[in-house]
């Protein structure tokens, strides 16, 4: 192995190491809803199960109605390998078969934690998550079993 | 060993013996297969031919189900898919078609955000949607995008003609390099005319995430192909292709028919994978679906089963052969088994039906069933006015083979004679062994006498070849009788009855000959006859007597000893000499009974004469060859010594030089024994014969008798007297007594005076008269 080469390669791993740091840090999601939401606890498998689409409700009977953040946020990738143990493409592979076999929509998307925080508020939506860093009053975060 | 059964129609007691050597308990070695077998076999054949149609049947079957159920399956995933797609499509085409009117309608933007508030857009995570203007530049999307323009790509130059959906080739994100496939949408001004375009990307494996591996198969196909032939992706289970060039016109075919989806089986061209293929073109689009399911996927399963199916049958079959082969095996033994028992027991009655028909040693045919053959001969020959003769053979000197050799060597002659007999004759003609020495022949169609001749001639010849037995060669003939049917005979018992009256012409005019019967020959013969059965009760009726001839010493002239002479005193034919009827008595035994009479007299006689106070003579009897070589000869002069008390050495028995020369050590031995009770042995009609100085120094006799023809012409002949002189000298230098036999002349006894002989006897001095009183020994 020649110097360049090695060099090349302790760069590689230091900006991986970095990366790595980073998402540990920012994959610190919570599950949210509205703040006055009756939902106080799910388990993992109950939010896969409304963020891929498989069931409209929540144990109780209540319409949920998901709402994600934007693809490619650390948040979103952190929030699906918490609840799915599925990766960004795994999920992608699973929307784009139930699209396409007409059995279902995707969540739709906001831009941030604000916006979700916001969209929460009164929009229809009542399920999403954020970083652990971005919850305040406006919303409740939900206990994962 | 016998030859006349063959070609023997009638077999009326079927002697069957082409083999007697063999006791035929032969291996039973290849049996035909019994009707049972050949059931058992055809059940066997029947039963695998049965369970292999029943398994070929099966395994067709389930191969034509698992065709129907591919062809079934593909077509239904066709349906489904082709509905899929065009939905999917549709669904494109509307979010399009939405944003396309925002535009016509004169709104402006953000015409993107505007529908996507009102949820019309597709969704973003799947789906890019961008809007340009006419030029192509960019002026809106759905991600964050740099400026950037379109103008050149076909999506966009598709919309500047046509005012519908269009589809782009299959192009690669540089930034997920994943291949994407672009719908499009043209966007009028108010008057028409061209004010840019809407447009979508997805990726293209989106058309095909619909692929169920366990509908497919890891080797089943979903495609979208566009109608230029250029797959816009196209998936078999996990790989992914798009943008690869097929023969459009060859895959999707131009169906009149659009409800006819035809299910085709066919090399599928991009991947060589045969597969059940549907391909169905799209209505609204330039597209088409292609669905397959590979055939080897579909069959599996059922290859899967017929492999099973064909070991099972397989294993079945083995078992049944296995089992059919050990059934097989245990009846053959069976069957074998019974076979063998019957076999002995067929054997068994063979043996026996060849021991009631055969002489056992010789193994020729006996007495009955010669004459079973004879009777059977004649009738035919009767029937086809045929000639035959009949032979009767007796070995001559067999008595004294037998006596002398033992019956082992006597009954292997038999064997071997019997055996000579055989191959000098013609495979038809048939030898018997009636008993004894004696054997008969017959000769199939025998006419001619000279034809006759010619066969006796090869028998004599084959016969008189020397044999070996008991380790020595010895020379044997035979005398042989014929008798021709139906010239000599015309039933059984005369032919045999002239064939043995020839015989003993055959034997009386010097053995080791033949002779052809003749009517003459039967009146000889039955004097023979008569006289033979006189004999025969002579010893009874007690027509025997003895004369005696003295013996003189010539010094003294007082007599020292007799010679016993046998007399026959016959009813009717007065006095009969030795010479008449000694050669028949030898012949037939007789000789047997009546020497040992001849002894046990002159015993008698030499006791009589002591009681009558005359000086103790010695008595000499003679001994012919057959009473010589009786086994029982010992024994009975030992009796006779015992039972009359007489001293032996007053008794001398005389033997001729011949008795010496045909078998010497035994001879020696016999002489040794009788020496041994004390008997005299005088060796008789010395002179005439060959005996050697060495044989006279061997046997110690007691006595030497000169032959009457050495001393009869003494007179005449000096040569003679020389003998005579040598004679009793070698006598005396041996220590014999010399006697001098037929004595006639004063001349020759004053010769013998002066030659030192010690006794004579002959007519000079007395006639053989008988004694004076009657015969001692006569039986009461």
């Amino acid at each position: 192995m020649n110097p360049k080469k090695q060099k090349k390669h302790f760069f590689c791993l230091a900006l991986l190491t970095i990366c790595f740091t980073v998402v540990s840090v920012q994959a610190e999601v919570v599950v949210v809803v509205a703040a006055d939401s009756p939902i106080t606890s799910l388990s993992k498998g109950q939010v896969a199960k409304i963020f891929l689409g498989k069931s409209r409700r929540f144990p109780d009977g209540s319409r949920a109605v998901p709402l994600n953040q934007s693809e490619g946020s650390l948040e979103r990738e952190a929030f699906y390998q918490l609840v799915s143990n599925k990766s960004p493409t795994q999920i992608k592979a699973h929307w784009s078969k139930l699209i396409f076999t007409g059995r279902g929509q995707p969540p739709r998307e906001a831009a941030d934690s604000n916006a979700v925080k916001r969209l929460l508020a009164n929009n229809g939506v009542n399920i999403s998550y954020v970083g652990r860093g971005a919850v305040d009053n406006s919303v409740k975060v939900v206990a994962i079993k | 060993m016998t030859k006349p059964l063959e070609g023997d129609p009638l077999e009326a007691p079927s002697p069957q013996v082409s083999d007697n050597s063999q006791p035929s308990i032969t291996p039973v070695t290849q049996t035909k297969l019994s009707g049972v077998q050949i059931v058992f076999l055809l059940l066997t054949v029947v039963t695998l031919f049965a369970l292999w149609v029943i398994t070929l049947r099966l395994i067709e079957n389930d191969f034509a189900q698992s065709r129907t159920n591919a062809d079934r399956s593909v077509s239904s995933l066709a349906l489904t898919y082709e509905a899929q797609v065009v939905r999917a499509i549709r669904e494109i085409d509307q979010s399009l078609n939405v944003v396309k009117r925002g535009f016509e309608l004169g709104n402006e933007k953000p015409m993107l955000s505007l529908v996507d508030d009102w949820g019309l857009l597709l969704p973003d995570f799947l789906f890019v949607t961008s809007t340009t203007d006419a030029n192509g530049n960019v002026t809106d999307s759905t991600r964050a995008f740099e400026k950037l323009n379109i103008a050149d790509q076909d999506y966009f130059l598709a919309q500047l003609e046509f005012d519908q959906l269009a589809v782009s080739q299959p192009w690669i994100d540089p930034y997920t390099k994943l291949e994407k496939l672009t719908f499009s949408r043209r966007i009028n001004t108010a008057d028409g005319g061209f004010n840019g375009i809407t447009f979508a990307s997805v990726d293209a494996s989106y058309f095909v995430s619909g692929y169920e591996v366990a509908q497919l198969g890891q080797h089943g196909v979903l495609g979208l192909i566009g109608t230029d032939g250029i797959f816009r992706t196209r998936r078999s289970g996990e790989t992914i292709v798009s943008g690869e060039q097929t023969d459009y016109s060859q895959l999707v075919l131009n169906s009149d028919d659009l409800d006819d989806q035809q299910v085709r089986l066919f090399s599928n061209d991009w991947d060589q994978v045969q597969r059940y293929t549907v391909t169905t073109k799209l209505y609204d689009f330039p597209l088409a679906v292609v669905v397959g399911v590979s055939e080897e996927e579909q069959l599996e399963a059922s290859k899967r089963l017929r492999k099973q199916y064909l070991q099972r049958a397989t294993a079945a079959s083995s078992i049944i052969l296995i089992l059919a082969a050990i059934m097989l095996y245990l009846s053959r033994q069976l069957q074998q088994s019974r076979q063998r028992v019957m076999d002995e027991q067929i054997a068994h009655a063979k043996r026996i039906e060849h021991l009631a028909f055969h002489d056992s040693l010789t193994g020729l045919p006996n007495r009955s069933y010669f004459s079973q053959l004879l009777s059977r001969g004649i009738a035919e020959a009767k029937r086809y006015d045929r000639h035959f003769a009949v032979l009767f053979l007796d070995l001559d000197r067999f008595k004294f083979i037998n006596d002398t050799l033992g019956h082992d060597a006597g009954d292997e002659l038999l064997i071997e004679v019997a055996k000579r007999l055989n191959e000098a004759l013609r495979e038809t003609d048939t030898v018997a062994r009636l008993g004894g020495d004696e054997f008969i022949i017959l000769l199939q169609e025998m006419n001619d006498e000279n034809q006759l001749s010619a066969v006796a001639k090869k028998i004599l010849y084959s016969v008189g070849k020397p044999f070996h037995l008991a380790g020595q060669d010895l020379r044997v003939t035979v005398s042989i009788g014929t008798s021709v049917f139906p010239l000599d005979g015309e039933d059984e018992q005369t032919l045999l009855k002239n064939a043995d009256i020839a015989m003993y012409h055959a034997k009386e005019g010097g053995k080791n000959n033949f002779c052809f019967y003749s009517d003459e020959l039967s009146a000889d013969s039955l004097e023979r006859l008569a006289l033979e059965s006189s004999l025969r009760l002579a010893l009874d009726r007690g027509e025997f007597l003895l004369h005696y001839q003295e013996k003189h010493d010539l010094r003294s002239g007082e007599i020292t000893g007799a010679e016993a002479l046998l007399r026959w005193q016959h009813p009717t034919l007065g006095l009969i000499q030795p010479m008449q009827f000694l050669p028949l008595a030898e012949e037939t035994g007789l000789i047997i009974p009546i020497g040992k009479w001849v002894i046990e007299a002159a015993c008698k006689q030499a006791n009589r004469w002591l009681e009558e106070g005359l000086p103790p003579r010695c008595i000499s009897v003679n001994l012919t060859e057959r009473q010589f070589t009786d086994a029982h000869l010992l024994d009975d002069i030992a009796n006779i010594l015992h039972t009359t008390a007489i001293n032996p050495a007053q008794l001398e028995l005389e033997i001729t030089e011949s008795l010496l020369l045909s078998n010497f050590d035994r001879a020696l031995e016999t002489l040794s024994k009788i020496k041994e009770l004390g008997v005299r042995i005088g060796i008789d009609n010395f002179g005439t014969s060959y005996t050697s100085l060495s044989t006279l120094d061997k046997f110690h006799f007691d006595t030497l008798k000169i032959d009457g023809s050495v001393i009869r012409d003494i007179a005449n002949r000096p040569s003679d007297k020389e003998l005579t002189e040598a004679i009793i000298s070698v006598g005396r230098t041996m220590a014999m007594t010399i006697v001098a036999e037929g004595v006639e002349t004063q001349e020759q006894a004053e010769f013998l005076l002066a030659s030192s002989c010690d006794q004579v006897q002959g007519f000079y001095f007395d006639k053989p008269s008988a004694p004076s009183l009657p015969n001692p020994g006569s039986p009461e």
